[in-house]
């Protein structure tokens, strides 16, 4: 405790600090005049012994400086002073003081905004108890990485069970878009579908009534029940406790209102909102197609655990890997290659699978801001350089008259790192105020959530890019201002400074390092964009404009197989009396939206080896009108008609990828495959449609067949509507219609395609990509353009008396314009150069981020670094004609 | 500190053993004591004696306390804390050891 109350007498100290003063200053006095009056008792005049007495008291003021010292508090003093003085220059320096705070607010906005959605994404742990024991498990499994996203409820469920003496292993499946109606009204919901002991295992608790209980939901048919997410709640309930034991209906399904999620839970993905939880129970039915239940191959669920206190992820990790092991041999055909990873929960976001790009995404763009804050800190560099040449003189004086240099850097230093944190200020507002926009903004149909990631992290990051720039901009003109030899400057007389040959290829070198980041930034920003407009223009296989769809899922009214095809045959006639309407056909699956499983295909004649598995394609249940409406073409064969009804020969169409993957050099029509084993039933091959994308867009050629629904019968459907009426504004007539046909109201989900497609599985990342990186790349160039004109237009001024010279000799305009633009135009084209490398290099890590555009694209290449240089040379040009317009009797006078 | 005339670092010393007598002083008088003991062969920069009472008394050696000379002027007197008795016979045992060396070398020669 002994610095404690070392620290308290110097506080006590710094506040008595003037007492001491004036305490010290009466003894000195004292001392001088008992001095002075022994001196005349011994003889001396008054003047002499005053004098004597000063000459053996010895420097007064140097000697309360020492005595000053010795409090320990000099620092501080010195700090004021820098202060006071630093902000009193920067009020006189208005609009230098606005351009820099200006720069650097830009900076550092980009900076924490990305930062900020890093650090929400990516840092934040879940707001649980303990949340460094929650583990994400991600599959790994032989197939490829878009084969298994999840767990099959059966592997969950064995993983459960044979590793509960370690971690409690808990999961969900997310429903993204769930219609669900409370009071007559119907709202489009992300509910995720919970295992029973989700909750217990986060530790997360009720605002209201109760979760799901341990134990509940994970048998099919159980009454359902409904948690809302405490924002859900507040925004469509007002948040009434009047709520808990309501009825609504999810999915098509009555359920009760149980609970309301404590207000700091959001749901296990940091991106996405939960809208509202359900037990399993409630989310999946035994009756559908996809057979959530007892399917190996429905691999919907994503799995966490939380680790008992004190076991670590690796002893966790060998565990599961016996448990791996145990079921590849167990079942063989779907678990051959199984293999789970066990990894920090952070790791695994935004969803845990394999060959997770987004931490990749995360650093790029974090780069990019790098680059966006060094531009910003050259521009500032740039002007306190111009800046320090002004200050020479007052440096020099300041050092003639016993400033150290050492103090004068500080002051010089003090006074950018006060402009930086003024910067910083608005930077940390800007970036805010973006994350904000940003995170309100509707990317995508899911209610996607960005940039909460405000928290001391942020303003930490913050800080130390503040500080960094401060010292990286203001050094190393401080050290060039405060380098003066005061003899040199002194006697200049008023001339700002003609010295500075290296000063100049300082500035020069800033330069060129603008023009290289600026262009690194703005390739990365073409690429994205090159790949947004690829994936945009990319050949999906239909065409998705003008199409609503509608799914249902009239099971949940006890309906036969008879009744919901009536159901079914009946809305599609009274659709389509509708206004506008072109075609109407029903779908099991709708691209890139809800898809059904992987299906094992047995080709006739040709018997899968013992141990071996079917090869899988997947499919998709149609009626006759659907390659109509979705306007898929087909290229060999027949569509389905009515004639291939139930009792008709089974019959399926396949793309043409399948056609050439499985009956390579044939002619698929008339061959025929199995759906369930080596002996049949067979289906036989009517007809080819076009390849399309099915699953995600990014996906390569897949095989892919159709089924007609009259001989492979699904409940949920959904109805696929392709008029001439906008859409948005035929849905509430279509489901007006629904519920004339059927009071319950059995619809899941309505969006149009265009919708649909704008989804995660879709073009959400690449929108979200482009638009992020193009933001940064204008401001780069933005910051690149006011670098060059600033460096070009000083380093004009700064010539105008050579310039004048020049024009007093007979150089034309002309001349003087090639001689400043020559200039401007090599480090210009120098900073091309880095900058082309810079990118060459940067953009290796984007090759998985990227569509139809390689990363080293030279059309991008060439056509930004053009784009460029035209931008940067106008910028070196306006101030280089400016110059030439000087009066050269005005030149040679300038000082 | 003091001009060349005096070892560097022996100032602490020499205030530490004039305060050592019973009576407090002040400034002035530490000055002329110091002087007078050592019979004018240590000639200060008197002023320096203010900086390293001060350091002193931020160390905690002395203690002030301001009271009324005899010409009736208020002034500042000093007086040796416990610590500044222990570190009395710090400084004397350094400043042997010091001399002690110097007269090593000095006899080797």
């Amino acid at each position: 405790m002994n610095w404690l109350r070392e620290l308290a007498r110097r506080i006590r100290m710094l506040v008595n600090r003037r007492q001491f003063d004036v305490d010290l200053e009466e003894e000195m006095h004292l001392h001088l005049e008992l001095r002075q009056q022994d001196q005349i008792e011994s003889g001396m005049s008054a003047d002499d012994a005053q004098a004597a007495a000063r000459r053996r008291f010895g420097n007064v003021t140097s000697l309360r400086e020492r005595s000053n010292l010795a409090w320990g508090w000099e620092w501080l003093e010195h700090l004021t002073q820098d202060l006071r003085f630093g902000l009193r220059i920067l009020s006189k320096n208005l609009v230098v003081t606005f351009v820099i705070v200006l720069t650097l607010a830009l900076g550092v906005g980009a900076n924490t905004a990305i930062f900020g959605l890093v650090n929400g994404i990516l840092l934040q742990r879940l707001p649980v108890p303990a949340p460094e024991q929650i583990a994400a498990l991600v599959i790994q499994s032989g197939e490829s990485s878009l084969g298994a996203l999840g767990f099959s409820y059966l592997q969950f469920v064995e993983f459960r069970e044979q590793t509960a003496t370690i971690c409690e292993v808990f999961g969900s499946a997310t429903a993204w878009r769930l219609n669900f109606t409370a009071e007559g009204h119907s709202d489009t919901l992300t509910i995720g579908g919970v295992s029973s002991n989700y909750f217990s295992a986060l530790g997360v608790k009720p605002a209201l009534g109760r979760l799901v209980l341990p134990g509940e939901g994970e048998h099919p048919g159980e009454p359902a029940v409904v948690v809302l997410s405490y924002a859900f709640w507040q925004k469509r309930f007002g948040g009434d406790p009047q709520v808990i034991g309501k009825p609504a209906r999810v999915g098509g399904k009555t359920a009760t209102i149980v609970g309301v999620m404590e207000k700091e839970f959001r749901g296990q993905f940091s991106v996405f909102e939960m809208d509202a939880y359900a037990p399993l129970s409630t989310a999946f039915d035994e009756s559908s197609a996809s057979n959530f239940w007892n399917s190996r191959d429905m691999h919907l669920m994503l799995v966490l655990a939380r680790l008992k206190p004190g076991v670590t992820l690796a002893q966790a990790q060998s565990r599961f890997d016996v448990v791996s092991r145990r079921l590849a041999a167990q079942y063989p055909l779907t678990d051959k290659d199984l293999k789970v990873r066990v990894m920090d929960e952070r790791l695994s976001r935004p969803i845990p699978y394999a060959n997770n790009a987004f931490i990749m995404f995360s650093g790029l763009f974090l780069i990019l801001g790098a680059l966006v804050l060094l531009l910003a800190c050259t521009n500032i560099a740039n002007i306190l350089m111009a800046r320090a040449s002004v200050r020479r003189r007052e440096m020099a004086l300041r050092a003639a008259l016993g400033g150290a240099r050492s103090r004068l850097l500080r002051q010089m230093l003090t006074e950018t790192l006060l402009t930086a944190l003024l910067g910083g200020i608005a930077g940390v507002t800007l970036g805010a105020s973006l994350s904000y926009l940003a995170s309100s903004t509707h990317l995508s149909n899911i209610p996607v959530r960005l940039g909460f990631g405000f928290d001391w992290r942020v303003f930490v990051y913050a800080l130390i890019v503040v500080i960094f720039t401060a010292i990286s901009a203001g050094l190393s003109p401080a050290l060039h201002a405060t380098r003066a030899d005061v003899n040199t400057v002194l006697h200049q007389g008023g001339r700002a400074d003609a010295s500075g040959k290296a000063r100049h290829k300082v500035r020069g070198d800033l330069m060129a390092a603008q023009v290289a980041g600026s262009l690194t930034l703005l390739i990365v920003a073409g690429l994205f964009v090159r790949s947004l407009r690829a994936v945009e223009r990319m050949d999906i296989g239909f065409d998705p404009n003008q199409l609503l769809n509608v799914t249902l899922d009239p099971s949940v009214d006890n309906y036969t197989r008879i009744q919901t095809n009536e159901f079914y045959r009946s809305l599609e006639t009274k659709v389509r009396t509708l206004p506008g309407i072109q075609s109407v056909s029903l779908a099991a699956s709708v691209p890139m939206g809800n898809t059904l499983g992987n299906q094992s295909v047995y080709v006739e004649g040709r018997p899968v080896p013992s141990g071996q598995r079917a090869p899988g394609a997947f499919f998709n249940n149609v009626d006759p009108p659907y390659f109509d409406t979705l306007r898929i073409r087909i290229i060999l064969g027949r569509a389905f008609t009515d004639a291939d009804s139930e009792t008709a020969p089974l019959v399926a169409i396949v793309n043409e990828t399948m056609a050439r993957r499985f009956w390579p050099g044939e002619d698929p029509l008339g061959k025929r495959f199995s759906l369930i084993s080596d002996a049949g039933p067979f289906v036989e091959i009517v007809g080819v449609a076009r390849d399309g994308k099915y699953r995600i867009l990014a996906e390569d050629p897949q095989p892919y067949f159709y089924v007609p629904l009259t001989q492979h019968f699904t409940s949920q459907r959904t109805l696929q509507i392709r008029s001439s009426m906008l859409p948005e504004l035929l849905a509430p007539l279509v489901q007006h219609e629904i519920k004339a046909l059927d009071a319950s109201d059995p619809v899941e989900e309505i969006q149009t395609m265009k919708e649909s497609l704008g989804g995660t599985l879709g073009y959400f990342i690449f929108r979200l990509g482009a638009s992020l990186a193009a933001a940064m790349g204008l401001l780069g160039l933005l910051l690149a353009i006011v670098g060059v004109y600033g460096v070009v237009s000083y380093a004009a001024t700064q010539r105008t008396q050579e310039l004048g010279v020049r024009m007093a000799l007979g150089a034309s305009p002309r001349q003087i314009l090639a001689l400043l633009l020559r200039q401007g135009a090599q480090l210009v084209a120098a900073g091309l150069l880095f900058g082309l490398v810079g990118a060459w290099a940067l953009t290796r890590v984007m090759s998985h981020m990227l569509v139809g555009v390689s990363p080293s694209d030279p059309l991008t290449y060439l056509s930004v670094a053009a784009l460029l240089s035209f931008i940067t040379l106008l910028a070196c040009w306006i101030p280089a004609r400016r110059a030439t317009r000087i009066d050269p009797m005005v030149a040679l006078r300038y000082e | 500190m003091y001009r060349d005339e005096i070892l560097p670092g022996t100032l602490y010393l020499l205030v530490l053993k004039t305060l050592a007598r019973p009576d407090k002083m002040h400034g002035y008088e530490i000055a002329n004591s110091m002087q007078r003991t050592s019979e004018d062969v240590l000639q200060v920069e008197e002023g320096s004696l203010y900086p390293a009472l001060q350091r002193m008394f931020i160390k905690g050696w002395v203690t002030t306390k301001w009271g009324t000379t005899a010409g009736n002027r208020r002034a500042r007197y000093y007086q040796l804390t416990a610590a500044g008795r222990k570190q009395s016979a710090v400084e004397r045992s350094q400043f042997e050891c010091v001399i002690g060396a110097i007269t090593l070398v000095i006899e080797a020669v």
